[in-house]
């Protein structure tokens, strides 16, 4: 038996959270899955699940100094439907689950979730998203690739709930992105890649690169996209060689239940190869 | 914890477990046995029911997150005009084989017409991409929401 | 006028379905009743040492090998599965006992804390380690003229080998059963398609006499074979279950158990070798077929046999050498899947048609036409092919709806175009059908008619099509003509709802029935049964395998269009266009029902349903991990017929259940194929393999 705790608002969630130690229930489709025990049992919770996907407060989306806040239980179908959020980012939302779990699913729960495989991810590393926590002390920010620290880990404290994640209304000029899934229909994620980028005067001023699935958290090289800057798109495609070399080395996936680490690794790189390839040709 | 939602229509206030399954609430709780287990896990799509006019997976919906919402099975929207365009689009088309997907599938069609009432082909099938169906092949059930479409012109 | 047979009618179950009022097992209320789980083994083989059990409250149970009044075997073909473990455990999943009681709370914790030590035992996992221990279950072979002098005076021999995988139905209804006493007389209910099977194993498993066992069978969410021998396992549980605690029990699986223990497609490895003479016409050829029957042969030798007598196809192949073995390994038992055998040994020898034409630079198409059977013709065990055979009006068909040629001629690297030409042979292999010697009895009462026979509707349409064939030959509205609930204490052994015999073997009875009940039409109420008679112009030798193996065929076409990403290799199927010839569909909407339900399930088992066993453990173990088609990746499908109506068959009809799955899987084979320009030999045809067999050289 677990007891639900149904705050009224924002305020009443964080004092919750201040006085025990709660499972935090927003859309539930990893957390019930994950705890399933089979026809006709409920999940089994160890800690009180405290129910925030009804608080109006935090399901907003709204646009605020060229950054996109959007709030910890806005659903993935409002997201997908938003036009205020970049297409790209859509398009990818889009493409995870199905239509029934992208109405019950947020985006904060992919982010705690904090798996390789989370669709959202690649995204949000790549424009550098933040994360807000409040807890019944204040409110801290923290960058995305310092809020999830390892496989499945974050550094969500005990006593605080993650309110938004922001990040920037910037859409770029060449957007690219695949995902590899066991089939056309709802599949966990077995490679995926996004590419942005920004052309000016024939040169490259802005370049994202960001893999999903292929290591043990979200694969993005500042160090190789700052190699890029300024270039033409031609003379990167050039230096092809050494950029897909630069990149094996950071590729690391596994084998598992859907695919394999040799299939992973080679299709990341060709999907490297096919979005420089395709920034040639604008 | 106590519970207190609609159910087609009709107020409803029970005691649960706060992870207690939506789908055993419906099934066990208030007998409504039109929504199916098919995989507990989100992946088939047997399970989905409205809320607030949205398609769910039951099998995932914890009852503490039901609260004040609105449910609504095929029990209840089986006396609807728009179900009534559904089953006659879905019997003409052949959309209907072993049945046990079925209450899903027009849970699902009535989620997308509700919120596109003309769908393109593509949009349909991407709307019952979370349906799984293993007698088909899906063909006959995509003509049967195109049916529906057309017999329900106006209702949506 | 008359409208024709196969003008299509609203199905009868359809409707009750779509309001969600039909019932299946898991929506029965039972007074009093109690819930079981099942506890499976761990290991894939040991020896059990010890189990303990906790301290289990009042009104809970365990039920073990101990308790059953019979038998502790579940009785098929080869009835060597235990109903229980016994000493030994043979397979991860093995069922070893039951937990039974009013509260799911309560037996799953007592399940969690039993505590099993087992001995392990050195197991076989793979087909390559079952062949070097000779593991071999059964072995059917059988020669037509003379192989040996044909391959030795051959101008040329080609020789090449060709797997496939795991399969899983995935059924959208899981197993379910459950059994009750009532009074002295013990009922079983479910979610089956062979009630008498699961009747024979209850007679042999609770040593209770015949008239006190019913079976009956609850609305079917799919099967597909999975439901065929399955349920004489689970059903044997509960029933031990009911009579031991004195109270109705019922047993629900969870899918990802149902994924994991239940009866899968036999795996297969084979290697053709073919004799070509010098017109590159292939004169003989030598088949070897191996299944992964997994720990128990159950009903594997007649898998094996369907595998064995369909390894031919189409082909007229003068001289043959075929050879079958069921490998014992210890991974879970394989089963009754749709097609039983004849996928898989159909796959490698249109694969190897296929590859053959390629390397010979010819039209595989116009390769493979030249070899077919023709009417009169001796079938590939020395009978003969009765039937007019219409594969070339069907090829001609399927040319033109397709624009095949036009296609094969411009594609570019990375799209293909593959055609595959199959059979299915009719009803049981052999002496099935007059083992079987099905029964079906109609009544007629005042307007109306009651049709008695066990065949189950679980989707397929038999409900309807037995009915209309009834309807439609006494010219009466067929709400008048009633489908007995399929209750062993109410109707006559029909046979089971397999092998694609309900509408040809069964539907043929009462349709031979129904004529005799019109001429006495005027009389108000009498009862009139029939027995299923072999014809006699078809011979069988079960021990050397030879006659006919099948009274008649279906015939098809399938052509794929496939586009391969040259980025990730994920494959794109943009159409699929079948031609059957089914005699005369007797309702053609649920015909094509059935055969675009076949070409999706055999689009999934050729593409993206893997499913790998790694130290008899299933890796795919869920529906997670195990994919089936969803609207997405199936393509647009245009299926049409060729009326070839059949003699015997009411109104003309053939079989086609299983006849809708076969053909898929090797035109989408041929089609990447096409694309890539390199031979696919082995389902499932993952974008892993493809990036290697393309950047092979």
């Amino acid at each position: 038996m677990v007891d639900g705790i149904r705050p009224e608002n924002l305020q009443e969630a964080l004092k919750a959270l201040s006085e025990q130690k709660c499972t935090i229930m927003a859309g539930g489709t990893d957390l019930m899955v994950q705890r399933a025990r089979g026809f006709a049992l409920a999940p089994e919770f160890d800690m009180p699940l405290l129910f925030i996907d009804h608080l109006e407060e935090l399901k907003k989306i709204f646009i605020e100094n060229d950054e996109i806040h959007i709030g910890a239980a806005a659903i993935l179908t409002d997201i997908v439907e938003n036009d205020i959020i970049p297409k790209v980012f859509r398009e990818m939302v889009q493409k995870m689950a199905s239509p029934p779990t992208r109405n019950m699913a947020t985006l904060a729960g992919n982010i705690c979730n904090a798996s390789p495989a989370g669709d959202t991810l690649p995204y949000l590393y790549a424009v550098d998203a933040k994360i807000v926590l409040q807890s019944a002390k204040g409110s801290r920010t923290v960058a995305i690739d310092e809020f999830i620290v390892g496989l499945k880990k974050t550094c969500l404290r005990s006593d605080e709930l993650v309110t938004d994640i922001v990040i920037p209304s910037k859409v770029f000029e060449h957007n690219y992105y695949r995902k590899l899934g066991q089939r056309k229909g709802m599949s966990l994620t077995k490679a995926s890649m996004l590419g942005m980028a920004d052309i000016k005067d024939g040169k490259v001023t802005d370049i994202r690169i960001a893999f999903g699935s292929v290591s043990a958290q979200i694969l993005r090289s500042e160090d190789i996209e700052k190699k890029l800057i300024n270039r033409t798109p031609e003379d990167v495609n050039q230096d092809m060689p050494s950029i897909l070399a630069d990149y094996d080395v950071l590729i690391s996936p596994i084998d598992d239940a859907r695919s394999t680490a040799n299939y992973r690794k080679a299709v990341s790189l060709r999907m490297i190869k096919d979005f420089i390839e395709s920034l040639t040709k604008k | 914890m106590r519970i207190e939602f609609t159910l087609n229509d009709k107020a409803i206030k029970i005691d649960a477990d706060a992870s207690r399954r939506l789908l055993d609430v419906l099934r066990d709780d208030l007998g409504m046995k039109s929504v199916k287990e098919g995989c507990g896990e989100g992946e088939c799509g047997a399970c989905v029911v409205l809320v607030n006019g949205r398609s769910v997976n039951s099998c995932m919906l914890p009852a503490g997150a039901i609260i004040g919402k609105s449910v609504v099975t095929l029990e209840g929207f089986k006396h609807t005009e728009r179900y009534k365009a559904i089953e006659k689009g879905f019997l003409k088309a052949g959309s209907v084989q072993c049945g046990f997907c079925t209450p899903g599938f027009v849970i699902s069609t009535e989620s997308l017409l509700n919120a596109n009432p003309r769908p393109t082909d593509e949009e349909i099938k991407e709307a019952l991409s979370g349906n799984l169906c293993r007698c088909t092949g899906y063909n006959m059930i995509i003509k049967g929401v195109r049916m529906a479409m057309d017999i329900g012109e106006g209702l949506w | 006028m008359k409208k024709p047979i196969s003008t299509s009618i609203l199905r009868v179950d359809s409707r009750k379905k779509l309001r969600g009022e039909a019932e299946y097992i898991s929506d029965w209320n039972f007074e009093n009743v109690l819930y079981a789980k099942t506890l499976r083994s761990t290991k894939p083989k040991a020896k059990i040492v010890s189990i303990e059990i906790p301290e289990i409250p009042e009104g809970y149970f365990i039920v073990d090998k101990n308790d059953v009044p019979g038998a502790n075997r579940m009785r098929t073909v080869v009835s060597d599965h235990p109903l229980f473990a016994e000493d030994d455990v043979q397979y991860i999943g093995q069922p070893i006992l039951l937990v039974v009681g009013p509260e799911r709370e309560t037996i799953y914790s007592i399940a969690s804390k039993i505590k099993i030590e087992y001995k392990e035992e050195d197991a076989l996992f793979t087909l390559e380690e079952a062949e070097k221990r000779s593991t071999v279950f059964t072995d059917y072979s059988f020669q037509k003229e003379d192989p040996d002098n044909a391959f030795k005076h051959a101008h040329q021999i080609i020789e090449d080998d060709f797997s496939t995988g795991y399969q899983e139905h995935v059924y959208l209804e899981p197993n379910g059963i459950a059994a009750e006493m009532k009074g002295e007389t013990l009922f079983v209910y479910g979610s089956m398609q062979c009630p008498f099977y699961v009747k024979g194993a209850l007679l042999d498993a609770m040593d209770m006499p015949e008239d006190k066992i019913r079976v009956v069978q609850s609305v079917t969410g799919g099967a597909f074979g999975g439901k065929e021998e399955f349920p004489s396992l689970n059903g044997c549980h509960v029933a031990v279950a009911t009579k031991k605690t004195g109270r109705p029990v019922v047993m629900i699986y969870d899918r990802d158990e149902d994924v994991i223990c239940s009866t899968k497609r036999h795996p297969s490895k084979t290697h053709i070798k073919a004799a070509l003479d010098k017109d590159n016409h292939i004169v003989a050829l030598d088949i070897d077929i191996k299944l992964n029957a997994g720990a128990y042969n159950g009903l594997s030798p007649v898998v094996l046999q369907r595998a064995i007598f369909s390894a031919t196809n189409v082909y007229n192949i003068k001289h043959l050498n075929v050879r079958g073995r069921n490998y014992m390994t210890n991974s879970l038992p394989s089963g009754a899947y749709r097609g039983f055998g004849a996928p898989q040994s159909l796959f490698a020898l249109e694969m190897m048609f296929h590859n053959i034409a390629v390397k010979l630079g010819v039209d595989p198409l116009e390769y493979k036409m030249q070899h077919i059977l023709k009417q009169g013709d001796p079938t590939c065990t020395g009978g003969q092919v009765r039937e007019k055979v219409v594969l070339p009006e069907i090829v001609e068909r399927i040319v033109k709806n397709s624009d095949y040629y036009n296609k094969l001629n411009s594609n570019k690297k990375y799209q293909g175009i593959g055609v595959s030409l199959f059979l299915h042979g009719c009803g049981f292999t052999g002496k099935g059908e007059t083992m079987i010697n099905g029964k079906i009895t109609l009544v007629k009462k005042g307007d109306g008619v009651t049709l008695k026979v066990s065949s189950v509707e679980m989707g397929q349409g038999a409900e309807t099509v037995l009915r209309k064939i009834v309807a439609e030959t006494l010219e009466i509205p067929i709400e008048n003509v009633i489908y007995e609930k399929v209750d062993t204490g109410l109707i006559p052994d029909s046979g089971p709802t397999v092998a694609s015999r309900t509408t040809m073997i069964v539907g043929g009875l009462l349709r031979d029935t129904a004529l005799e009940m019109k001429k006495r039409w005027k009389e108000e109420r009498f009862e009139l049964s029939k027995r299923y008679e072999h014809p006699k112009y078809l011979s069988w030798d079960d021990e050397h395998f030879i006659g006919d193996c099948y009274p008649v065929h279906s015939w098809g076409a399938n052509i794929a269009e496939v586009d391969v990403d040259p980025v990730s290799y994920e494959l794109t199927i943009k159409k699929l266009y079948a031609v059957y010839d089914v005699g005369v569909p007797i309702d053609e909407r649920a015909l094509i029902g059935q055969m675009e339900g076949g070409i999706a399930q055999g689009i999934g088992w050729a593409t993206i349903e893997v499913m790998e066993s790694q130290s008899g453990r299933l890796v795919q173990g869920n529906l997670t991990d195990y994919k089936v088609p969803t609207s997405m990746d199936v393509p647009e499908m245009e299926c049409d017929f060729v009326l070839n109506p059949y003699e015997f068959g009411p109104f003309g009809a053939k079989c086609a259940g299983e006849l809708s799955f076969v053909g898929s899987p090797p035109a989408v084979a041929e089609a990447v194929a096409n694309a890539l320009r390199k031979p696919i030999n082995h389902l499932p045809i993952k974008p892993e393999t493809l990036l290697e067999i393309d950047n092979a050289d």
